[in-house]
């Protein structure tokens, strides 16, 4: 399910409404059919996320030729948090949001933003997207450095992968794997006593010598985002006024404002879990949903799912729940483990028991080398659809919101 | 070059002899050197440098290579590690005397002949891996070699006290990179036959050895990058670029060379900040990692540690980051600031600084098929948040006074493309050109916005107090000093709004996105229609200048309509008209509005000009002769009447005219010209003919109450914004 694939069916659907709202004046029954709609999608699309479909996807959606997505193609479908879950996870939020902007911008009368419950839903809309911004310059920093933790990896399978593995090939990759798992340790560990921020000092205080004392140069310039930015902070802000509109009350298009709002809350937040990112602190492990929605159920079930994992993985201080870092943290682990018993020459049993080891680290840089560069694109088109919506929103209140105020000569 | 030959002499057998040869050189150098070291060096702490020059001293008596420690010789180098150990306050010798002992079981190798073997071994792998021969075996000098080179990264590479590399002499750090060459290359050769039993104590102890070298080159190789002086972008001109050296680096230079200034810049300040003799070190040490196999390590230390020092140089430029949020909260007079510091770090980046990175990289991997991409992994990143910035600013609420910070934004943006091409190979830079295309389209779009809010703020000025004396409307002036100002950036604003025009007919075609602007396409209405048919296509901006100067022209004209006394009305609108015609005159609007609005705005002036002007009609109907005789003679009643409400009218429209203001200094003596040459030609005429029916005295001076003079001065006073003229006229 690429965005780009959805593009050109939901333009379609654009098209043809365009003309409808020319031709028919029962503007009101359109609009709920295309507010069913958009709640349908929405569910279809986080129920894969949280149940993907066991069936081959050319199947499952007849109507977007999607198995260009590489690693759902063909293998089982990918397992929540991992690389390519996140990029089905964008995709998702791409389609949602150009659903939604159909639905809140098109053929609509602009007076509608003025007047209540716009007037007050949108202005939180826009400042939750100005935040999600943020969020995803955080991510990409974050992305970057999983990128340098896969090439100290790499490392460590290349000399592992030699024959006969050597005193020299098993220094070699401890001190890659050395450097790799103090650069997942920074995070969170050091920074909870320290509100520098310095957690993107870590991006490159990479192995210096010996490891340890961490020679870490002052001088600011060190945060991805800004100084003392936090993560956790931003997504707590984000949760703010995440209020379903009463049942009683004309909703209109309160509704779809709360469904985009959730969703794009959702996506950061799963983001921050997953990627390692500047002060995450403090996170919050769950959100009020509203239940009784259609779509509420498996984005419910995500949140719970993601929560637990958090709370389980936040303790011991982690560098995110991305499954393939999960995966590198365990594998090196066991490698230095194996590293510091090493003798040469080693046994049949050893010799078998890295193998398994390294290939599964290889496997893992594999999954990395092909998903985390369109990730990081995906992460970047969703920077910059944030950022054009809000501006064509933006667009539509001047037309109607216009307080024509005059110049101050 | 020094770098080349250490790469391949060892490789060929046959250059032994050479080798041998450069290196008597090296070591009568290195003598030399040396002595000038012990006799005069005034600082104590290059000692530790000093010790291995100290045993080669020890042992240059024979044609030895230098051996910079001597295991060869235990004596002296134990003496010497002593010395060293003691001077710099250290305990722990284990790796150097823990080796020793067992060294002197053996009767002592000499370390050239040993390597004369490692190489010929290396040879004949070689050779045997090509014709798929048995490997050779193993021979003698493989039992000393490994020993012997330990030792030798043992003085290197003491945990506690590592030799900086940067303070060993040029022999010293040659002799060790030939070694861990040959280390490497037998290695490699090994390897080739690794699943030779026999060869695998052999693999495990080079490997071991090599790892160690390594590790101790890496770790050099960081330390010297780290520390570049970074050039002081403030004070860019005292920088030297006097430095004139055979390496290309330093010839590439675009600055021209100014002469050298003061001393201490003269070696080392070329950008980015390593001396000649570092970026040497940098390249060797490089080369020696990806020969040892170990380019990942090497790379992903240069990639870190120039990602860091860039950092650091554009905080010292004082670029500092903001969150998308925090740059929407700003006031604007702080972020005003921020855009301008922006706009400095990103072109100096750019322009500059990206610049002499990828000099660098080149310089540091030369050759190297990876420098595309080191050099992109080092400064994609800090593009792409450099450009979040400009992003988050074009998110900015709108007013329409960001407008030229924007374009600032805008151009720089613009003006980056092709040194990107240059910078960045094709496949990233499409990225980031797509990245910065995209910034730049939303700057555009805020912009075109800009103008529409300009264009409200035209029509919601409806204030219903009249400017006094007529004079040109705030509205206007800050109308148009607003679209001059832009207008200094006409050809910029051209395209942006060429570009907002695709963006939208492509929108409109797909039908991916709502009308916003329905109306601006068929709006340019009322005067602007002539400049619409008489000339060519108007561009789109064009287009969207003639809109607000029609809007502008609608608000005066309803705006005239507020004074009372309707003769004020045509002052303002002469005033008005007046300024906009001189302003789109003397700018590049002049262009925009094209010869045929010129012209209309000139006649629209003339022609308030003229219905003004016939307003004194009414004073020159005093002046007329007709009635006033009657067979010859005058009628005296009928004179006096008129004299007398000549005088009324005159005095009146002195009062009240001399209040009114003609800003333009051409349009006001035009104006008084003009009246004075109908009024004063009449008065004379009318004085000369009927002056003479008065008796002269007293009734003269009660009806001629003006001589020709006074009524040319009195006229002169008109239009001044003179408040005090309303009591006046009482002048000599």
């Amino acid at each position: 399910m690429r965005a780009t694939d959805n593009q050109g069916s939901f333009l379609n659907r654009i098209s043809i409404r365009r003309n409808q709202v020319v031709s028919m004046d029962n503007s009101h029954e359109q609009e709920l059919e295309d507010l069913d709609l958009f709640q349908k999608h929405v569910a279809d699309r986080f129920n894969d996320l949280l149940l993907p479909p066991q069936t081959p996807p050319s199947a499952a959606a007849p109507d977007s030729p999607s198995s260009a997505s590489p690693s759902s193609s063909l293998s089982s479908p990918p397992s929540l948090l991992s690389i390519a879950w996140f990029r089905n996870l964008l995709d998702a939020y791409l389609c949602c949001e150009a659903e939604f902007k159909a639905v809140l911008v098109m053929g609509r009368d602009p007076a509608q933003f003025a007047k209540p419950p716009l007037d007050r839903l949108i202005p939180d809309l826009l400042d939750r997207s100005v935040k999600a911004l943020d969020i995803c310059n955080a991510v990409t920093s974050g992305l970057e450095l999983v990128h340098n933790w896969k090439k100290q990896a790499q490392i460590a399978v290349t000399a592992l992968s030699q024959k006969p593995i050597g005193e020299g090939h098993v220094r070699r990759a401890k001190k890659a794997l050395n450097t790799l798992l103090a650069s997942m340790a920074y995070d969170d560990k050091e920074n909870n006593n320290n509100h520098h921020g310095k957690s993107t000092d870590r991006n490159w205080s990479f192995g210096r010598r010996g490891n340890g004392g961490a020679v870490v140069k002052t001088g600011g310039a060190k945060w991805s985002v800004a100084k003392s930015w936090s993560a956790a902070k931003q997504i707590q802000a984000m949760m703010a006024n995440l209020v379903a509109p009463r049942g009683g009350e004309p909703t209109g298009l309160a509704l779809p404002v709360y469904i985009m709002s959730i969703v794009l809350v959702f996506v950061t937040w799963a983001l921050v879990a997953g990627v390692p990112c500047q002060e995450r602190t403090g996170l919050a492990t769950h959100f009020p949903v509203q239940k009784q929605l259609v779509w509420a159920g498996p984005v419910i079930g995500l949140v719970e799912k993601i929560g637990e994992e958090w709370k389980k993985k936040e303790k011991k201080g982690c560098c995110g729940l991305l499954e393939e870092v999960q995966r590198m943290e365990r594998v090196s682990l066991s490698l230095v483990e194996f590293a510091e018993s090493f003798k040469f020459p080693m046994g049949d049993e050893a010799v078998d028991e890295v193998a398994v080891m390294v290939a599964e680290m290889a496997e893992v840089c594999r999954k990395m080398e092909e998903g985390l560069v369109p990730l990081q694109l995906q992460v970047r088109e969703v920077f910059h659809r944030i950022v054009r919506s809000r501006a064509e929103v933006l667009d539509v209140l001047d037309q109607v919101g216009k307080v024509n105020t005059p110049v101050a000569y | 070059m020094e770098t080349e030959r250490d790469k391949h002499h060892p490789e060929k057998s046959h250059s032994f002899t050479t080798r041998d040869a450069t290196q008597e050189n090296n070591n009568d150098d290195h003598e030399n050197n040396h002595h000038h070291h012990n006799n005069s060096d005034p600082n104590p702490s290059l000692h530790p440098e000093k010790d291995p020059n100290n045993n080669n001293d020890n042992n240059d008596d024979t044609t030895n290579e230098a051996n910079s420690e001597s295991q060869t010789e235990p004596e002296p180098n134990l003496e010497n590690t002593e010395v060293e150990k003691k001077e710099e306050g250290q305990e722990e010798e284990e790796d150097a005397t823990g080796v020793t002992p067992e060294e002197e079981s053996h009767p002592p190798p000499d370390f050239d002949q040993v390597c004369q073997e490692i190489d010929q071994f290396i040879s004949a792998l070689s050779t045997a891996k090509g014709g798929d021969a048995d490997p050779p075996e193993l021979p003698e000098a493989m039992e000393h070699f490994p020993f012997l080179v330990e030792a030798k990264i043992a003085n290197y590479d003491s945990p506690e006290s590592p030799m900086k590399w940067n303070q060993l002499s040029e022999e010293d750090s040659s002799l060790f990179l030939e070694t861990v060459d040959r280390v490497s290359k037998l290695m490699t050769s090994l390897t080739a036959f690794s699943s030779q039993s026999n060869f695998a104590p052999s693999i495990n102890h080079i490997g071991g050895i090599l790892q160690r070298a390594m590790s101790y080159l890496e770790d050099e190789f960081r330390s010297l990058l780290e520390d570049p002086r970074i050039p002081d972008f403030n004070n860019k001109i005292n920088e030297s670029k006097a430095k004139q050296s055979s390496s290309s680096w330093n010839s590439n230079q675009e600055e021209d060379n100014s002469p050298a200034e003061e001393p201490k810049s003269t070696e080392e300040d070329s950008f980015p900040g390593y001396s000649d003799e570092v970026l040497s070190d940098l390249n060797r040490l490089a080369k020696a990692m990806i020969t040892g196999g170990y380019e990942a390590e090497c790379y992903q230390v240069y990639i870190v540690t120039r990602r860091t020092v860039l950092e650091e140089t554009l905080h010292k430029m004082g670029f500092e980051k903001f969150s998308v949020d925090d740059i929407q909260k700003m006031q604007w007079e702080q972020l005003e600031k921020v855009i301008i510091s922006w706009n400095n770090t990103f072109k100096q980046c750019v322009g500059v600084l990206f610049n002499g990175e990828r000099k660098l990289t080149a310089a540091v991997f030369d050759g190297d098929s990876e420098v595309d991409g080191l050099f992109s992994s080092v400064t994609a990143g800090i593009l792409i948040q450099l450009l979040n910035f400009a992003a988050a600013v074009g998110m900015t609420k709108r007013w329409s006074n960001k407008l030229f910070k924007f374009l600032d934004i805008y151009e720089t943006l613009r003006d980056i493309a092709p040194a990107m091409d240059e910078l960045f190979a094709e496949g990233t830079v499409n990225e980031l050109k797509s990245e910065a295309s995209l910034t730049r389209t939303r700057l555009g779009e805020a912009m075109v916005g800009y103008f529409c809010e300009l264009e409200n703020s035209i029509k919601a000025d409806t204030g219903k107090t009249p400017v006094p004396g007529g004079a040109v409307h705030p509205l206007t002036r800050f109308t148009m000093n607003y679209l001059q100002c832009a207008c200094a950036y006409k050809d910029t604003l051209e395209q942006i709004f060429r570009e907002h025009q695709q963006i939208e007919r492509a929108d409109s075609a797909t039908g991916s996105d709502f009308d916003y602007n329905s109306q601006s396409g068929g709006s340019s209405s009322t005067q602007n229609q002539v400049n619409q048919t008489s000339s060519v296509k108007l561009s789109p901006f064009s287009i969207q200048i003639n809109k607000v100067m029609d809007l502008l022209d609608m608000n005066i004209e309803a705006k005239s309509k507020l004074y009372r006394d309707p003769l004020l009305s045509l002052i303002f609108m002469m005033n008005n008209w007046r300024y906009t015609k001189q302003k789109v005159k003397g700018s590049e609007m002049n262009e925009l509005m094209g010869d045929a609005w010129s012209r209309k705005r000139q006649s629209d002036i003339m022609n308030y000009f003229k219905r003004y002007r016939e307003s004194w009609g009414r004073l020159l109907n005093c002046l007329s002769h007709d009635g006033l005789t009657v067979h010859g003679k005058v009628v005296k009643p009928v004179l006096k009447e008129r004299f007398k409400s000549f005088n009324a009218m005159f005095d009146e429209i002195h009062k009240t005219q001399s209040t009114w203001v003609v800003s333009d200094d051409q349009l006001q003596s035009e104006l008084r010209v003009s009246i004075s040459s109908v009024v004063i030609q009449a008065y004379r005429a009318f004085l000369a003919r009927f002056s003479q029916s008065f008796t002269p005295g007293r009734q003269t001076e009660k009806y001629i109450k003006y001589q020709v003079e006074d009524i040319e001065t009195y006229i002169d006073e008109l239009f001044d914004g003179n408040k005090n003229a309303a009591q006046g006229k009482k002048r000599p």
